[in-house]
């Protein structure tokens, strides 16, 4: 379970302090799939930032099974975001000169898991994004739907509590976009992984259990589409082409 | 992280980076390549300066001469010491002489085993029957000397023998090495002082007998073609030749030799305490290495500006490395890296750099040697199979250990930077 209480981050000093997110708070329940919808600049990206502890808000608590991570040193951080969470990027953040294999393994070796256990888990990361075959190919020869789904794999490889997606179909067109929709929500599904998606697009927002809806730093609304959520994956995508 | 998956991910961005990794290299590899070579140079001086004076001293042996006053004083006259003789230099130099006195109390001296004045032999020339006379350079036969015989040997020398050079058989007219040995040749010695025309012709003739023909060796420190007589005969010579003169009985330096079980620096020890000047072969070695590490000195010296001048280049590299990498450098933070991680990987980068520019240098070094070392002993004519240049895989591995930690000292301010950045700000730049 994570729970968000009172946060407020503020940039800027004096006269021109500009509040990017005011008092917000909410709940999300574990393995629940979640969409922070807002324009940009409504703080949505600051918000996944303080979420998992890249950013520290002044005031408020972030609650992550019972433990505030704002209060921790940088150093359990850094080990709370090794070992429980990962991140997919709008634009990916793959290292175009390494290989698919040395991609996915750095979140392992960051985590300090051994070589053997490394080589298995990094196998059936690329296995459940389809990508087997890519194993030695460098990262910079793949197109954008591979790219994307070898930053999934990189982020299921550790096998997260928590997924951070921000944008993630943002620089794919329709087709690949929903390939990787469906490998985030599946996965979601299979592993009861908290998924978190930060985008503007409100048809993707609707195919998530739940949706918070930012404007201003504010929090305009939270909806709860848990019903909803079962038939989304049967209806044929509404996804405007970006 | 593990140290082992940073470093392998620290020589992989390298990899990446193939030209500027190459170029950054070689400029610590130009000051490897100094260092490298003047530590050969160094180690191969050291090592034929100690075949010099190992070919031609014996660590048992000490080289004794009268203390000589010190600061010479040319302006006023000195006051006058009976007993010692002194032997004119000119403009006003004197140079204090061993009496046979001097010689009989240091043979007394505990330690000492014998003692053999250093007799310079003045002979007027050299003949045998039959043959024309040549001028003869004569020394005292000194067995710690190592020369190679071509014919005979030294073993059974006494005061009816001599031993000659390759040039003086040729010249004396023997058709080979073999053919000369047991043949008789003639030293002829004049007086030194000569007072009326008739004494001036006063010779005395040495018919001695050849024990052994050596091959002059350019590891001589004394001229190498010159007849060897043993000691007695010296002695013979030297006093026919000086009798009457003041310098009779007197002699310029005197060899000791010590016993098997002394110390020679004690001996030497003893002996300076007595007021003598004492060198110990060892002294004797110091002073051609203290030459020899002057010129090392200078050379590194070079070698360590260009080191100092690559280390700016290994700031600049990686400062941009920092730069171009920024969006990595925010995924890895963003994953749980930590900041030590992140600047370790920077380091290590940097040491990489070293190691590689070291590993390029010393190399080049290696190869420059290998070619050079006949060049420069054919050109200085040495004795063939001499090595100028003598590359010690110690003093490789110091180089290249010790440019990898310069590296990575220039690498901390460009690895401070990446772990400071804030992941936030560089995963916003693309």
């Amino acid at each position: 379970m994570i729970e968000v209480k009172n946060i407020t981050k503020t940039y800027g000093k004096k006269h021109n302090v500009f509040v990017a997110l005011s008092d917000v708070s909410f709940t999300i329940p574990d393995g629940a799939s979640v969409a922070i919808l807002g324009k940009s600049g409504s703080g949505k990206s600051t918000l996944m930032h303080a979420m998992s502890g890249l950013d520290r808000p002044e005031t408020g608590e972030v609650v992550i099974d019972g433990e505030n991570i704002l209060k921790l040193k940088t150093k359990a951080v850094d080990k709370f975001r090794a070992t429980k969470m990962s991140f997919i990027f709008q634009s990916f953040f793959v290292q175009a000169n390494e290989s698919c294999y040395d991609n996915v393994s750095l979140p392992l070796e960051i985590a300090n898991v051994s070589g053997k256990e490394r080589a298995r888990k990094v196998k059936a990361a690329l296995e459940a994004v389809e990508l087997s075959d890519k194993i030695k190919s460098r990262a910079r020869n793949l197109s954008g739907g591979q790219k994307q789904r070898l930053a999934i794999a990189r982020a299921i490889v550790n096998d997260p509590k928590i997924l951070f997606a921000d944008e993630p179909t943002g620089n794919l067109d329709s087709a690949t976009g929903d390939v990787v929709e469906k490998l985030l929500f599946d996965y979601n599904k299979q592993n009861g992984t908290t998924l978190i998606i930060v985008t503007h697009d409100p048809d993707l927002a609707a195919k998530c259990d739940m949706e918070i809806r930012i404007k201003d730093g504010k929090i305009e609304s939270i909806s709860n589409h848990k019903e909803k959520a079962k038939t989304v994956h049967a209806q044929p995508s509404r996804r405007r082409i970006q | 992280m593990k140290i082992t998956d940073t470093i392998r991910r620290a020589g992989r961005s390298l990899r990446h980076a193939k030209a500027r990794t190459l170029l950054t290299s070689l400029a610590i590899g130009v000051g490897a390549f100094t260092i490298t070579l003047s530590l050969a140079a160094g180690e191969g001086g050291r090592q034929y300066a100690e075949s010099l004076i190992s070919a031609n001293t014996d660590v048992r042996e000490l080289r004794l001469s009268q203390k000589q006053d010190t600061g010479f004083e040319t302006t006023k006259p000195q006051e006058y010491s009976d007993g010692t003789s002194t032997e004119s230099l000119g403009g006003g130099f004197k140079f204090k002489q061993l009496a046979q006195s001097d010689i009989d109390k240091i043979a007394k001296v505990d330690g000492v085993e014998s003692i053999e004045p250093a007799y310079s032999l003045d002979v007027k020339y050299v003949t045998r029957d039959g043959q024309k006379k040549y001028q003869a350079s004569t020394n005292t036969f000194n067995k710690s000397v190592t020369q190679e015989y071509l014919a005979g040997n030294a073993d059974n020398l006494d005061k009816t023998k001599i031993l000659i050079p390759e040039e003086y058989r040729e010249v004396l007219g023997f058709s080979s090495n073999q053919e000369a040995i047991g043949k008789t040749i003639n030293l002829v010695v004049g007086k030194a002082l000569a007072v009326t025309p008739a004494q001036k012709l006063d010779i005395k003739t040495f018919s001695l007998t050849i024990a052994g023909v050596y091959k002059s060796s350019t590891l001589s420190f004394v001229n190498s073609a010159s007849l060897q007589v043993p000691a007695e005969t010296a002695k013979e010579l030297y006093d026919y030749n000086m009798e009457g003169t003041p310098g009779y009985g007197n002699y310029f330096a005197a060899i000791v030799r010590t016993t098997e079980n002394a110390n020679p620096d004690t001996v030497k020890e003893s002996l300076t305490k007595m007021n003598y000047d004492v060198q110990t072969a060892k002294d004797l070695m110091s002073t051609l290495f203290s030459f020899i590490n002057v010129l090392q000195g200078i050379l590194l010296g070079f070698g360590a500006l260009a080191v100092l001048t690559s280390i700016f280049g290994i700031i600049n590299t990686q400062y941009i490395s920092v730069l171009e990498r920024t969006s990595q450098i925010g995924l890895m933070k963003a994953l749980g890296m930590r900041r030590r991680d992140v600047g370790r990987l920077f380091k290590f980068e940097a040491a990489w750099i070293g190691f590689l520019g070291g590993a390029i240098g010393s190399g080049l070094a290696l190869v420059a040697g290998t070619i050079g070392n006949p060049i420069i002993t054919k050109s200085l004519g040495l004795q063939s199979g001499t090595n100028l240049l003598i590359f010690e895989p110690i003093s490789i591995a110091i180089v290249i250990v010790g440019l990898m930690i310069i590296s990575v000292g220039a690498g901390i301010l460009p690895a401070r930077k990446a772990a400071k950045l804030d992941p936030i700000e560089a995963l916003r730049t693309e």
